[in-house]
């Protein structure tokens, strides 16, 4: 196995979670798929559409979000490469949100059956995306935490805390210097704030000391100051599984 | 509760049938599960409310979602190590225990019945999703018609109510940490609603009078709770 494959980053962050035999490993990796790039916000997954395919992200950054009738948006996570964004339509069958790319991005697409039959005769594999879609939930869960309780300064801090936290998990980001491809608005829409105030916001924690935020970089200048300010237990993230 | 979601053979239900379980009665506001807590069993609602929740740094609730009769209470710590939230029972219940690992070799070794209990915790996850949706965009009238909604559109899909509406088990304190308000503003926004002539209060009994104008206040679309339309019982308020 020394040849790099697309699903090397997958492999290894289920490794950390799911014990997966060399068959495992093998039968994953002669999965049919194709390799699809995205510009910056291109939809990989559009509200209502019926699910015949599942896209794990290879490279660049994406984000669920609802529309409201009203036009107003809510983003509800951001997604990293290995990561699956629409895992759980192939159970569900029908988007119930939508996907779109944060930056330029490369998507492995899986059909779906192949998909359904490899975690139906592989328990390992079941068991390995199936904790991925509950980490996903724990992650949802604590979002309604961060915009139903927590106070804007917090929600910012806490979203930043979650990214490096999961970036650093992955091996993506040096030091205290993570990419972030976010513009203030999708901040914005993250956190259920208006861009003005979160504008308003990250020059708080900039001032503070905190952060620095610079053509696409996030750099924390204090973890712990951040995490105290964001209210940030990464218990949900259950990387330690 | 997974039979509408999965064919399940017949050596399939005898499984489950197999499975070891404790069958239990709870008090209201009693804990089933605590943030931090190592679970050893995975429970499912027999009878009775129980909502999930967490305590801000602050110590301040927000509430999570709401666990009708038939829902699985923590199936996802089936394969999490450690409990994320709180369970809390809003109401008395009877709760059915089930082993952990007894599930875990159940799930893993039937491939039907994990897909069925894999169904289950997307949908759930699906409605955390929108409940993010709900708090982080919507404005209070909104966000309490959509509650409103997604109660008795559940409730209706497991028979537990009928057409013009259902007891609410929560008090307006509770409504407001499943909204991200103050209970002063959940007490304001109910009364609107009965003043604009869309529901009906009697203590805790919430009835529908227009219930399409309710779904367009709440922004509601039933789509993410993924009850097929068959499981549905129409509404004629």
């Amino acid at each position: 196995m020394s040849s790099v494959h697309d699903f090397d980053l997958l492999l290894r962050r289920w490794s950390k979670h799911t014990q997966l035999t060399a068959e495992d490993r093998a039968a994953l990796l002669s999965l049919p798929y194709t390799r699809k790039s995205f510009g910056k916000d291109a939809y990989l997954v559009r509200e209502a559409q019926p699910a015949t395919e599942c896209q794990l992200l290879l490279r660049g950054f994406a984000f669920r979000q609802k529309l409201l009738r009203s036009g107003a948006r809510q983003i509800i996570s951001f997604h990293i490469p290995s990561e699956f964004v629409d895992l759980q339509n192939s159970v569900l069958g029908v988007a119930d949100h939508s996907v779109q790319s944060l930056n330029r991005c490369e998507a492995a697409i899986i059909p779906r059956g192949p998909l359904m039959e490899l975690a139906e005769a592989r328990p390992a594999i079941r068991r390995a995306m199936w904790i991925d879609t509950l980490i996903d939930a724990s992650i949802f869960r604590e979002w309604v935490v961060n915009v139903g309780r927590r106070d804007s300064r917090a929600r910012i801090a806490h979203l930043l805390c979650e990214l490096v936290k999961r970036l650093q998990a992955i091996g993506m980001g040096t030091g205290e210097t993570f990419e972030f491809p976010l513009t203030q608005e999708q901040v914005a829409d993250a956190t259920g704030l208006t861009a003005v105030h979160t504008n308003r916001t990250l020059q708080s924690l900039r001032r503070d000391g905190l952060i620095q935020l610079a053509s696409g970089r996030l750099t924390v200048l204090d973890w712990e100051g951040l995490r105290n300010v964001g209210d940030f237990d990464e218990l949900y993230l259950h990387q330690a599984v | 509760m997974l039979q509408s979601h999965a064919r399940l053979s017949a050596e399939d239900r005898q499984a489950i049938l197999d499975l070891p379980y404790r069958i239990r009665k709870v008090d209201p506001g009693a804990y089933l599960v605590r943030e931090g807590d190592v679970p050893t069993h995975c429970s499912v609602l027999i009878d009775g409310f129980a909502f999930r929740q967490k305590l801000t740094g602050e110590g301040a609730r927000q509430i999570l979602a709401v666990c009708i009769p038939g829902d699985a209470i923590d199936f996802q710590n089936m394969f999490l190590d450690i409990s994320d939230h709180a369970v809390q029972l809003l109401t008395r219940a009877t709760v059915a225990d089930i082993p952990r690992d007894a599930l875990q070799r159940l799930v893993l070794a039937h491939a039907a019945i994990g897909s069925a209990v894999i169904y289950v915790t997307l949908v759930e996850a699906s409605i955390q999703r929108e409940w993010v949706v709900n708090v982080g965009r919507r404005d209070a009238r909104a966000r309490i018609a959509h509650i409103l909604c997604e109660f008795g559109v559940r409730l209706e899909s497991r028979g537990l109510a009928s057409g013009g509406g259902f007891e609410l088990p929560m008090t307006q304190e509770q409504l407001a940490d499943a909204t991200g308000l103050t209970s002063v503003h959940v007490n304001r926004v109910l009364k609107t609603l009965e003043a604009e002539g869309l529901i009906t209060r009697q203590r805790r009994n919430i009835q529908y009078v227009d219930w399409r104008a309710l779904q367009d206040v709440g922004d509601f679309n039933r789509r993410y709770l993924h009850i097929a339309p068959e499981d549905h019982i129409a509404h004629h308020a």
